[in-house]
């Protein structure tokens, strides 16, 4: 009997831990991967996109092979591609080739460098065979370059984001602390309502939105945007807010106010660095909502785009997959490092 | 006149519930007084009170004779302990104990020094730069006994301090409050419903009961000499017997009698007082110390239970189906056994309806 349990126990183990294990590959494809192609597609020239099979991290260089041909008087380009074959992909002179290397390549070479490079080739006509290393935030550069307004479209997206947590919390959470503290009437029907506004999706609501936008003249600017942006958040604030401010031990404010502070100066010094994690966890939703969100953008703005609206015309482009990688990380990453800086808050919330 | 005097204090929530009524008392400086009673007897509440944690509804709160009852909590020149201890977990101890100093405008070096000082008097000099949350719940309470002796106050407030410690560190931890008092000479105010802690701490407490003082008095008094049988029965580990008796007259002779005993009342004094109770039921009261026995012999039972505290025996018997609680130095007591039983002098009597002692 004993043995037996043993090695049920045993097979459950292994059973739990290949579920696990499972799991944690599934989290891994499901996410990490596509993350680290949407990088490397960030870095990689135009000519590498259209690699097959794609490589999985970014490279720093092309293998090329210059030659001249004496018939056309012009000098041919060849890449090796990523079965080491070389392949021949354009011909021309410095001037040709120089543009054609930046465009394709990501590689940045004045005529007289390039002429440098090859001259051996004609000279000895033998083929001459280098490596030419990469700009390798080229695609970033292209991305400003090549789409009008990313720099403006970078600082709305910023300010939507500030504009909202400010609203958002502002509200939110000086609704979370009167619903924790206070005996007002009805608080709970007031607390639920602040909720249900959350149901509506706010595309579904847009075009009232618009209309209400125009009318306070808040059409096209950011905070229009964030007003938008910050009804979902304000009930989830308040919420989120109210539960910390329930658990802020009275007495610890009783103590400030006996050892010599205002109550003003209790709540800033004692109430509010304890309710810093909720502020924390809700600014972090406030700033999701604003930064990742491009289809009330779309609507309600025309002039004044933000980041994410930029990048979603980008993607639609027309060979510029590469660019918009660029620009995917470059939303992506203000998003990730606000996150992470506010993770050790979060922690001490729900940790 | 007293250092602190608290006039007719009256507290009444929401217009309804009355917390404390008719509470007056004096408080001289170096005093450490004890509110004593059961949960929701209005201690606490008197406490915040005075602390100006709670508005009061009436009645004034005077400190060296002025009145404090309109003066936000900040500006009454008090300092307090909590139940919780609140310390605050997102400051260090050395920030915890700053606090109030740094509010007061003291210089850095000012207050560096009173940090330390406070800070050795509670023995926590090495955890200064620890926050709340690496101490144990007697390091926590000894932060906050050094924030609250940090400040130089008029008065130090404690709200059950102790009841959240275990039961070992509650009595090292009161003798070291009483320590602190002594050497600060600080006038107190503590607040429990543990009667031994009310017992050792205390030069006066004030014994309290649905928002009524029931008695004000010493330790000693409040043991020996309770006024009503409220305070008999609330003193004391185990507390008071109390017996009903009838009151007889025979022959000039006073006795107290129900179906078990007939016992004589000698004291002078109570007899005249007995007149007015004649045939009529009063409580007789006394301490388990008080019983003796097999000395004399007003009454035999049987021991139904035996608990050896080391020094002494609690023993138990039943009369007239109550529990009778008996504290004697006779080690070998046995369970089932036959003992007799009787009073010393050291006895008191109540008015069975008021509850007030017949004196």
């Amino acid at each position: 009997m004993g043995e037996n349990n043993i090695q049920i126990n045993k097979t459950k183990k292994a059973i739990k831990s290949t579920i696990f294990y499972m799991f944690i590959v599934f989290v891994a494809f499901a996410f990490i991967i596509p993350l680290i192609y949407l990088t490397t597609t960030s870095f990689s020239s135009l000519i590498e996109v259209s690699d097959y099979p794609r490589q999985m991290f970014p490279s720093f260089s092309h293998n090329v092979e210059f030659s001249y041909d004496e018939t056309y008087e012009r000098y041919v380009l060849a890449r090796e591609n990523n079965k080491g074959e070389y392949v021949i992909l354009n011909f021309g002179d410095e001037k040709n080739l120089s543009k054609y290397l930046e465009k394709n390549f990501n590689v940045f070479l004045e005529e007289d460098e390039l002429l440098e490079i090859m001259l051996p080739a004609k000279e000895t006509g033998e083929p001459i065979k280098v490596k030419l290393y990469k700009n390798i935030i080229a695609n970033y550069i292209k991305f400003f370059e090549t789409f009008d307004g990313v720099g403006e479209a970078f600082v709305n997206s910023v300010r939507a984001a500030i504009y909202t947590i400010i609203l958002s919390l502002g509200i939110g959470g000086g609704l979370g602390y009167a619903l924790a503290k206070t005996d007002i009437k009805g608080k709970q029907a007031i607390g639920v309502g602040a909720l249900i506004v959350r149901m509506f999706p706010t595309i579904a609501i847009s075009v009232s939105a618009a209309v209400m936008l125009i009318k306070f003249g808040m059409f096209d600017s950011m905070y229009g945007l964030a007003v938008i942006y910050a009804i979902p958040n304000i009930g989830l604030t308040a919420w989120i807010t109210k539960g910390i401010f329930m658990n802020v031990n009275k007495e610890l404010e009783e103590a400030s106010l006996v050892f010599g502070a205002t109550k003003i100066k209790t709540f800033y010094k004692i109430t509010f660095p304890l309710v810093l994690p909720a502020f924390a966890a809700s600014s972090m939703y406030a700033f999701i909502t604003a930064w990742n969100d491009t289809a009330v953008a779309l609507l309600l703005t025309t002039n004044n785009k933000t980041l994410s609206l930029v990048l979603y015309e980008a993607i639609g482009g027309v060979n510029s997959i590469h660019y918009a990688a660029a620009g995917s990380i470059l939303l992506i990453l203000p998003a990730a490092f606000f996150t992470f800086y506010l993770r050790k808050y979060i922690n001490q919330l729900w940790g | 006149m007293s250092y602190i005097k608290l006039e007719n204090l009256k507290k009444v929530y929401n217009n309804k519930v009355t917390a404390v009524k008719e509470f007056t008392l004096e408080i001289e400086r170096g005093e450490f007084i004890v509110f004593l009673g059961p949960s929701g007897c209005g201690k606490s509440t008197t406490m915040r009170m005075i602390a100006g944690l709670e508005t009061v509804t009436e009645g004034d709160i005077l400190i060296e004779g002025k009145s404090i009852v309109n003066l936000q909590p900040k500006d009454r020149g008090i300092s307090m302990i909590f139940q919780s201890y609140a310390v605050w977990p997102h400051m260090t101890v050395y920030d915890n104990i700053a606090y109030a100093l740094k509010l007061r405008k003291m210089s850095k070096t000012k207050i560096k020094e009173t940090v330390i000082k406070a800070a050795e008097i509670c023995n926590i000099r090495e955890y200064l730069d620890r926050y709340p949350s690496q101490l144990s719940g007697g390091q926590r309470q000894r932060v906050a006994v050094a924030r609250a002796i940090a400040i130089k106050s008029k008065l130090f407030l404690m709200d059950e301090p102790l009841s959240n410690l275990d039961a070992k560190l509650r009595v090292s931890m009161r003798t070291e409050l009483k320590r602190i008092h002594q050497n600060l000479n600080s006038t107190s105010i503590f607040v429990t419903h543990d009667q031994s802690e009310a017992l050792s701490l205390a030069d006066r407490i004030v014994v309290m009961k649905n928002g009524y003082i029931e008695q004000i008095g010493t330790p000693n008094e409040i043991y020996h000499e309770p006024k009503t049988m409220f305070v008999a029965q609330f003193i004391g580990s185990p507390p008071s017997n109390l017996f009903k008796v009838k009151v007889e007259k025979k022959a000039n002779k006073y006795f107290l009698t129900n179906k078990i005993f007939k016992f004589e009342v000698l004291k002078e004094d109570l007899k005249s007082k007995l007149d007015l109770y004649l045939n009529k039921t009063i409580i007789l009261s006394i301490r388990p110390e008080n019983i003796t026995v097999n000395d004399e012999e007003l009454f035999s039972t049987k021991i139904n239970i035996v608990e050896p505290q080391g020094s002494h025996v609690v023993i138990s018997v039943d009369v007239e189906n109550n529990e009778v609680k008996i504290v004697s130095d006779k080690l070998n007591l046995k369970i089932n056994q036959t003992v007799k039983l009787g009073f010393t002098d050291k006895y008191i009597l109540f008015d069975e309806k008021t509850g007030q002692r017949i004196k």
